[in-house]
């Protein structure tokens, strides 16, 4: 590479950059030629070789020093013989930014491996003086320098604190973060630890002042921000002061400056940013004595930034109306529209109370009948109104309802009959004006009254005796018969009873993952949670009509078919319930099955031979949908054939059709092969099914074959015999 | 001090012809992020790489997990493992119907010419050198393994990679520009997505051009306004620009470090 780097002069500076480029390719391919292609290309990118050669060896010394392909022990070898080259860019103050940017960084990641170095090598006192160097240069660019070159000389000052601060010991040791003040040990000639933590101190202080002086810089702000999660978690002693200084940062300052798409960008950024260094804190270390805190400020954040959004909308809205600079012609329109409110004179003749109170004169309106709409709604709707009415309109609609009812009060009074008291005023039909009837309630009146003078002894109170006034002449009341049920809309009404068992299934909360088993002691349905409502639902399936069934079924079948019994509605939904999602629900149909043979079982006890058994029914059409959705994958109709109580040909010989799919052969056999060796009063059952299967499926035969030999030898020589002689015979081989 | 500046200022200015093309050749390295790298940073991937960008890409999921029969058994692989053509041949061989009527199989026939297949994001491991990669489409100039700018697909991948380099602790002392752009998991609106993200990325790299052809000059420390519009300050411009252009695609950014 020193013969290469040798004829700089008659190279023009693009030819340089390929030669450099594939220089680099070589030690990417094999990082062991770090050391000696760096040294070999210091010379070409100093200080006084042309911007592109400073650039592109600055990249490279940054890439270098921070590749993740070197261990710290292998990069020492390599940062100590940059240093110097480094100390020379970093100190031009004329430099290009982008040199100086990439050459701080490569600082930043020298500077953890120097400090390790001078750790161990504490004579070599010369590579300490060039970072010293490196480190007030860029000490002393940090304030002035264009903001990109800040957030680089920000992650310096990081590395630097970094280093200089004890660790905890549980962060990351790779690229030189677990160099820490922990390493130094005491008495060391080069490193006093306390002199270096007072300046870690106080850097840190300097790091973070963006954020106390809450900078609107989103660059500066996200640069920083993103740097301090290592520092909280890994170096403890500056976990309360950062975790603080975030919290009193707010990000959503810029709010107040115009929403331009720019600050609209910045603001996003610096709020997502602050949520996120706060969420992740939370995450790593949840019992952390600041977590409430941590966990407001980010609810706090959440609402604010909705809140800025939502209002940044509403005004540019505002702004959009054309007629928004024209506001007094607006507010003279709302003013006017209050006071007017016509309230019409009650027409002559008698009102109901309704009337009397009915402001409006729109006659959809007025016959409305307010009463149906819920009481919880009507009362929400009327504070509603009442908070947002107006004071004027409210006056002026009690004043003319107080007008109206002191014209009512002169003109209705004369005409109220002269028998009238006020002890038979409440006997009318109170206050429910709508009901209102004169010649009625006249009618009423007179009879109550005389009654009231036949039967009322003297000395009884006046409320009392008006309560039995008011029962006596209350003749029979008949309710109208209900409608006639035909059996279609039982059976209908009955599948909408149905069909609500299931409804708390959707809102009941599943069961925690890891039961406590009660083993024998166990009550059913006793947790109120759904697995406990499934146990109810599979026994209203099976019980509810045990015993109730016998003659009945075969008299209905024979009368109207279209009837189903509820029973069976319920297991009609059961069953669709399962397949919605059968793998996860196979318990479910593992425990329904349980409960149909149980119940089998006790109506075969009870000598009812005509009563319906239904085990075997269900059973079928559960295999039968479990079958038509299962994959190679599907070892839960496995399990759902090994526990479900009983097993007959026909339910095993469902899994041939199985064997038709290549895919689940390997699942049908190893079903049955289950079966053979866990389940000995099903073997037979099972072990012939295998032979149907090896008859009938060419494809599967190999596997079935296996297991024939092993448990009922002598078969396939058999069958191989037979089908030979078959063929003899001119008949094709059978069902093959 | 001074005759090094102009002997450096000369050999800018004699070379700046020449220099023009290499410097009309600088190209941002992006990365792009979705759940599965599957769809959209695919589609990103295909579209960057096409306009000649170095480009990986990768996916913040647990798993690979693709749509299959029913919402209740998807198809789900593993990162880094897996090949596209791989997933390709099986769901072909499962139910070909089904997965061209999808577009699965057309997704993943693309997927399979860009690059071997899905990587995640959380097992990369940032700046290790990408020499294996040749026959991946976007990958000349990623051999270093990094990128300058990441664009996630969702708000959940930008959350993912955000929380990922916290938690890296920012060793390789190298900033990058996070770019959050919303795009649904849908075909339709990757392609869109992946024209926005070409947009993007041509206007992202405009200026960095225009800042690398300001050469030399003591320019930052003349305070001029010129000094003051470096690419990384421009970014935010670009992409509120950007986002005027797109108003349905909602973008969110941060500075962030490898």
């Amino acid at each position: 590479m020193a013969s290469s780097s040798a004829p700089v002069k008659p190279l023009s500076v693009s030819e340089q950059l390929q030669q450099l480029n594939a220089a680099r390719k070589i030690v990417l391919e094999n990082p062991t030629y770090y050391d000696r292609i760096v040294k070999g290309i210091l010379p070409i990118i100093g200080p006084s070789s042309p911007v592109e050669l400073r650039r592109w060896g600055a990249d490279f010394l940054a890439e270098s020093l921070g590749t993740p392909a070197l261990s710290t022990r292998d990069k020492e070898n390599l940062t100590v013989s940059i240093l110097e080259t480094l100390r020379s860019l970093v100190e031009n103050p004329n430099e290009d930014p982008l040199v100086l940017k990439a050459s701080i960084l490569a600082a930043a990641s020298a500077y953890s491996v120097v400090v390790r170095w001078i750790i161990h090598n504490s004579y070599h006192i010369e590579s300490w003086e060039h970072i010293m160097a490196i480190k007030s240069s860029i000490l002393r660019i940090w304030d002035t320098a264009v903001t990109p070159v800040k957030i680089c000389c920000i992650k310096f000052v990081q590395r630097v604190v970094l280093a200089q601060t004890a660790s905890n010991g549980i962060g990351p040791n790779y690229n030189g973060l677990d160099v820490s003040l922990s390493m130094i040990p005491a008495g060391h000639p080069v490193l006093d630890p306390r002199l270096l933590e007072a300046e870690a101190a106080g850097l840190l202080d300097r790091m973070l002042s963006v954020l106390q002086d809450n900078s609107s810089d989103a660059l500066l702000v996200d640069a920083t921000l993103n740097l301090l999660s290592i520092l909280i978690r890994t170096r403890p002693s500056t976990s309360n002061r950062i975790t603080n200084v975030v919290l009193n940062f707010n990000p959503l300052k810029l709010a107040n400056s115009p929403m331009t798409p720019r600050n609209k960008v910045l603001i996003r950024s610096m709020e997502k940013t602050t949520r996120m260094l706060l969420l992740h804190l939370l995450k790593r270390d949840p019992n952390n004595q600041l977590t409430p805190r941590i966990q407001q400020h980010i609810d706090r954040l959440v609402r604010s930034r909705a809140e800025i959004f939502d209002e940044a909308n509403r005004k540019r809205a505002l702004v959009e109306q054309p007629q928004a600079g024209q506001g007094d012609a607006k507010r003279q329109k709302v003013d006017g529209a209050v006071p007017q409110l016509q309230i019409p004179p009650l027409a002559p003749g008698p009102q109901s109370l309704a009337a009397v109170f009915t402001l409006t004169q729109n006659l959809g309106l007025q016959a409305f009948d307010v009463t149906q709409v819920p009481i919880g709604f009507a009362s929400r709707i009327s504070v509603r109104t009442l908070a947002g009415l107006d004071q004027q309109l409210l006056d002026q609609a009690i004043n003319g309802i107080r007008g109206r009812l002191t014209t009512l009060q002169t003109t209705v009074v004369p005409i109220q009959p002269p028998v009238m008291s006020a002890e038979t005023s409440p006997l009318g039909v109170e206050d429910d004006d709508d009901d209102y009837e004169p010649n009625f309630y006249a009618a009423e009146d007179t009879e109550q009254i005389l009654n009231k003078l036949d039967t009322a002894p003297p000395d009884i109170p006046p409320e009392q005796a008006d309560e039995e006034n008011t029962l006596a002449p209350l003749g029979q009341f008949q309710l109208p018969p209900p409608p006639l049920l035909d059996p279609d809309t039982a059976n209908k009404i009955g599948q909408v009873t149905a069909s609500r068992i299931f409804g708390p299934l959707t809102v009941l909360e599943e069961p925690p993952a890891r039961k406590q088993r009660a083993g024998i002691n166990r009550l059913a349905a006793s947790t109120y949670d759904r697995d406990a409502w499934l146990t109810l639902i599979t026994r209203l399936a099976t019980r509810s009509t045990a015993g109730l069934e016998r003659n009945s079924a075969v008299k209905e079948e024979e009368l109207d078919q279209p009837r189903v019994a509820i029973n069976n509605m319920i297991r009609e939904m059961l069953y669709n319930y399962i397949l919605e999602d059968w793998r996860r629900r196979i318990e479910i149909a593992v425990a329904w099955l349980c409960e149909e043979w149980y119940n089998d079982q006790l109506t075969k006890r009870s000598q009812l031979s005509d009563a319906p058994l239904y085990y075997e029914t269900w059973a079928l059409r559960l295999v039968d949908g479990f079958i038509s959705f299962a994959t190679a994958q599907d070892k839960v109709l496995t399990r759902f054939l090994a526990e479900i109580p009983e097993l007959s040909p026909a339910l095993l010989g469902r899994l041939k059709s199985l064997c038709g799919d290549p895919t689940t052969v390997q699942l049908a056999l190893t079903t049955l092969l289950y079966m053979v060796m866990m389940r000995p009063p099903v073997k037979e059952i099972a072990l012939d099914t295998v032979a149907a299967i090896w008859l009938e499926y060419e494809d599967a035969r190999p596997l079935a074959a296996k297991y024939l030999v092993k448990f009922r030898p002598g078969f396939i020589e058999a069958q191989k015999a037979l089908a030979e002689g078959g063929n003899g015979n001119g008949t094709p081989a059978a069902a093959t | 001090m001074a005759a090094v500046e102009s002997a450096g200022g000369a050999a800018a200015s004699s070379t700046q012809d020449g220099q023009t093309n290499d410097q009309t050749e600088f190209k941002l390295k992006f990365c792009t992020v979705c759940a599965s790298n599957q769809n959209r940073s695919m589609e990103g991937h295909l579209r960057l790489s096409e306009a000649n960008f170095p480009v990986i890409s990768f996916g913040t999921g647990s798993l690979v997990r693709l749509p299959g029969p029913t919402i209740s058994q998807p198809n789900v692989y593993k990162f880094n493992e897996t090949s596209y053509d791989s997933i390709y041949r099986e769901l072909e061989a499962k139910d070909p119907r089904l997965y061209r009527a999808n577009g699965l199989l057309n997704m993943l026939g693309r997927n399979r010419v860009v690059k071997w297949g899905p990587e995640r994001w959380q097992d990369w491991q940032v700046g290790m050198p990408r020499i294996k990669h040749e026959k991946d489409k976007g990958s000349e100039g990623m051999e270093g393994g990094i990128a300058d700018i990441v664009i996630t697909c969702e708000e959940r991948c930008w959350d993912a990679v955000i929380d990922d380099l916290l938690n890296r602790g920012s060793p390789l002392n190298r900033p990058v520009h996070v770019i959050n752009i919303d795009i649904k998991d849908n075909h339709e609106e990757a392609a869109v997505g992946g024209k926005a993200i070409v947009d993007l990325a041509n206007s992202l790299n405009k200026v960095a051009v225009e800042e690398r052809n300001k050469v030399g000059a003591g320019s930052f420390d003349s305070g001029s306004a010129a000094a003051r519009s470096s690419f990384d300050e421009r970014v935010p411009d670009v992409l509120a620009e950007w986002q005027e252009r797109w108003p349905n695609l909602p973008s969110t950014w941060t500075l962030a470090w490898f």
